[in-house]
């Protein structure tokens, strides 16, 4: 017993060193851009410069208008894939995967070649060139960042109708007089609570951070800032990744919050 | 004019051999209960599921309230359903689910809370508006089931067996409730159930089924002592099923396994027919001697059971083995296995199936 404790612990050592350690270094670092003593110089420099709240601010804005394309496209479709096409799951599963075998590069300059021109089919324009605004090319980097959110919505919204008996509960609204939009904004969405604010946050985690499609685009976005930041400084992005890091962390503990506050409601209706 | 009517309503689901439903044809007057009666994949629930809306006729008419609605949208038809897994909504309290309907609606605040006060009443939940479903035992969540759907004041009440997942006690303590709630609203219902206690003590009438036909519909009393086919008397209640030979058909008196005996019920048969005859086992008797126009068997004892408030016997007859049934009493006379007896039944009580 005792030795079997001993190789647990030594394995669970090792693993934390390995996780540790690095943070460790780069938060000793980042407080170390006034020499000879620790300071968080490094922090008020990076958070203070005004690009990186004008970039910090647009991904956000990106991020929060991404999660609520992502869910209009996907709730609908993933429900209905539920209910009426349960042999097409494997299908649309393998679909919402395809972001993590496409590169993002691929994508973008497919974005780039097929609307930076104005789109004609058959003599009829469909509509003009999407780059030449900054709107319509952030309607674009929407549109990239939702497909690089697809397979974490996607999944986390499967898994919550997968928790529910989603035929039996529509069948039961509907004989209550409901039609599908009630349906879906008063039962399912309801209780795909948890599922989507797991989804939501990775969405978030994900666009906050992405660099390829927005530099691309060439949008101020947070990712491109950051890889800038790095080239030319040397304390910043150290501080910066620490802030991230603790920013992915209040996620994850929002999560958890979270989900546990529901899971009794989503266990105990069985 | 009946209240709903099903003509010749025929199912058959895309890939499958042969149809879920065929040529189902009833009349169900206003206020009444009928159940649906049968094993397990003789087509009940695609009957309910096609009355309200969820599957689409392959062929034939439903008409309710003078209406056609196989052609209705399912949240068009007005119809009330009641599942097994009860389907509460998990997101929303007691209250709300049984308001979802009216709300859903459009009625006021107001009529709202008062309906669902008078449904909470109904169900005699009064206490728990403001519980979440995950908070309520089984048969309370059935209950609050049964209110939702009945808030919306249905035309018609579809349950497709509401009580299957529950256990035997709350089982009939539910049961009684849902025929009182019925009486009391005087709501037409049908139900589903594979379970012949449960039909029989329900219904005004039982509508027994078999690979998507019905085989016999009557009222209990019919359906229990006169069944039909033996399909039925075999699914409903025991039964003891015997081989016959008719010796004179004009005077009602057959062989079993040798032994003469008589029937009252050999219309239509000639001299040397093979029969089938049915005999419930509360009808049979143990005795020594008996009335001169009884039937007698002579057997012998095989196996001996108590099940409480009958013994039920096996008496081997020939090659044919008839159970019986006596109530229990500390004075009965049980006869030791392996012994010669006499099983003594009327005349009438020996039926034909067809
Ligand atoms: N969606 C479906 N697609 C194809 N076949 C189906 C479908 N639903 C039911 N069936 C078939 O139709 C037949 C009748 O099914 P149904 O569910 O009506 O039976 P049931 O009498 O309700 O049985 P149970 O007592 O088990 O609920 C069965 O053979 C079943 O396999
Ligand atoms: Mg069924």
């Amino acid at each position: 017993m005792r030795r079997i404790n001993w190789f647990a612990w030594l394995w669970f050592t090792l693993g934390a060193l390995y996780f540790v350690l690095p943070l460790w270094g780069t938060l000793i670092f980042s407080l170390q851009k006034r020499r000879g003593v620790l300071s968080l110089d490094a922090y008020s420099a990076a958070l203070g410069d005004p690009r990186f709240v004008e970039t910090f601010v647009f991904s956000n804005f990106m991020a929060i208008c991404t999660i609520l394309a992502s869910l209009l496209l996907i709730v609908p479709t993933a429900y209905w894939v539920h209910l009426h096409l349960p042999r097409w799951r494997p299908v649309v599963e393998f679909v919402s995967l395809l972001p993590f075998v496409i590169p993002a590069i691929v994508l973008v300059f497919g974005f780039i070649k097929l609307y930076s021109k104005p789109i004609v089919l058959l003599g009829i324009p469909l509509f003009p060139s999407l780059t030449t605004s900054n709107l319509s090319t952030n309607l674009l980097l929407i549109a990239g960042y939702t497909v690089l959110s697809l397979p974490y919505m996607y999944r986390a919204v499967d898994n919550g109708l997968r928790a529910m008996d989603v035929g039996t509960l529509t069948e039961a609204a509907q004989s209550l007089g409901a039609g599908w939009w009630t349906i879906l904004w008063r039962v399912i969405l309801p209780n795909l609570r948890t599922a989507l604010l797991s989804g939501a946050l990775l969405t978030f985690a994900i666009v906050v951070g992405e660099l390829t499609i927005a530099t691309f685009l060439a949008r101020p976005a947070f990712g491109p800032y950051l890889a800038l930041l790095g080239n030319h400084r040397a304390y910043e992005p150290a501080a910066l990744a620490i802030v991230s890091f603790l920013l992915t962390w209040v996620a994850m503990g929002l999560i958890d919050r979270v989900t546990r506050g529901t899971r009794d409601v989503v266990a105990g209706s069985h | 004019m009946p209240f709903l009517q099903l003509a010749n309503v025929r199912k058959l689901y895309p890939n499958a051999a042969a149809a879920a439903v065929e040529n189902f044809s009833l009349d169900v007057e206003a206020g009444e209960f009928v159940s649906l009666l049968g094993p397990s994949g003789c087509g009940k629930t695609t009957t309910l599921r096609m009355i309200a809306g969820f599957e689409t006729l392959t062929a034939g008419q439903i008409v309710m309230d003078g209406k056609a609605i196989e052609e209705m949208r399912p949240n068009q038809r007005n119809i009330g359903m009641v599942f097994q897994s009860y389907a509460l909504f998990p997101n929303m309290t007691v209250a709300d689910n049984i308001g979802f309907g009216l709300s859903v609606g459009g009625s006021a605040k107001a009529a709202i809370q008062q309906r669902v006060r008078e449904m909470l009443a109904l169900i005699k939940l009064e206490e728990l508006g403001a519980r979440y479903p995950y908070q309520l035992s089984g048969g309370q969540q059935q209950r609050v089931a049964l209110a939702r759907a009945l808030a919306i004041r249905p035309k018609l009440l579809l349950l497709d067996e509401p009580l299957s997942a529950l256990d035997a006690k709350i089982r009939v303590a539910l049961r009684n409730d849902i025929r009182a709630i019925q009486r009391k609203l005087g709501i037409t219902t049908l139900y589903v159930t594979h379970d012949q206690e449960e039909a029989l003590s329900l219904s005004d009438r039982v509508v027994v089924m078999n690979h998507g036909l019905i085989e016999q519909v009557g009222n209990p009393f019919e359906i229990y002592n006169f069944p039909r086919t033996t399909y039925v008397a075999q699914f409903v209640g025991t039964l003891n099923l015997l081989d016959a030979v008719v010796v004179e058909p004009t005077a009602g008196s057959v062989q079993i396994q040798g032994q003469p005996a008589h029937t009252t019920s050999l219309a239509g048969c000639s001299q040397g027919e093979q029969i089938r005859l049915a005999l419930r086992p509360e009808l049979l008797a143990l005795k020594s001697t008996g009335q001169a126009d009884e039937n007698r068997l002579a057997g012998v004892v095989e196996t001996i059971a108590f099940l409480g408030a009958v013994v039920r016997i096996q008496v081997r007859v020939g090659e044919a083995l008839l159970a019986l049934d006596e109530f229990n009493n500390p004075q009965l006379a049980v006869p030791a296995v392996g012994s010669p007896v006499f099983v003594y039944f009327a005349r009438s009580s020996c039926l034909k199936l067809l």
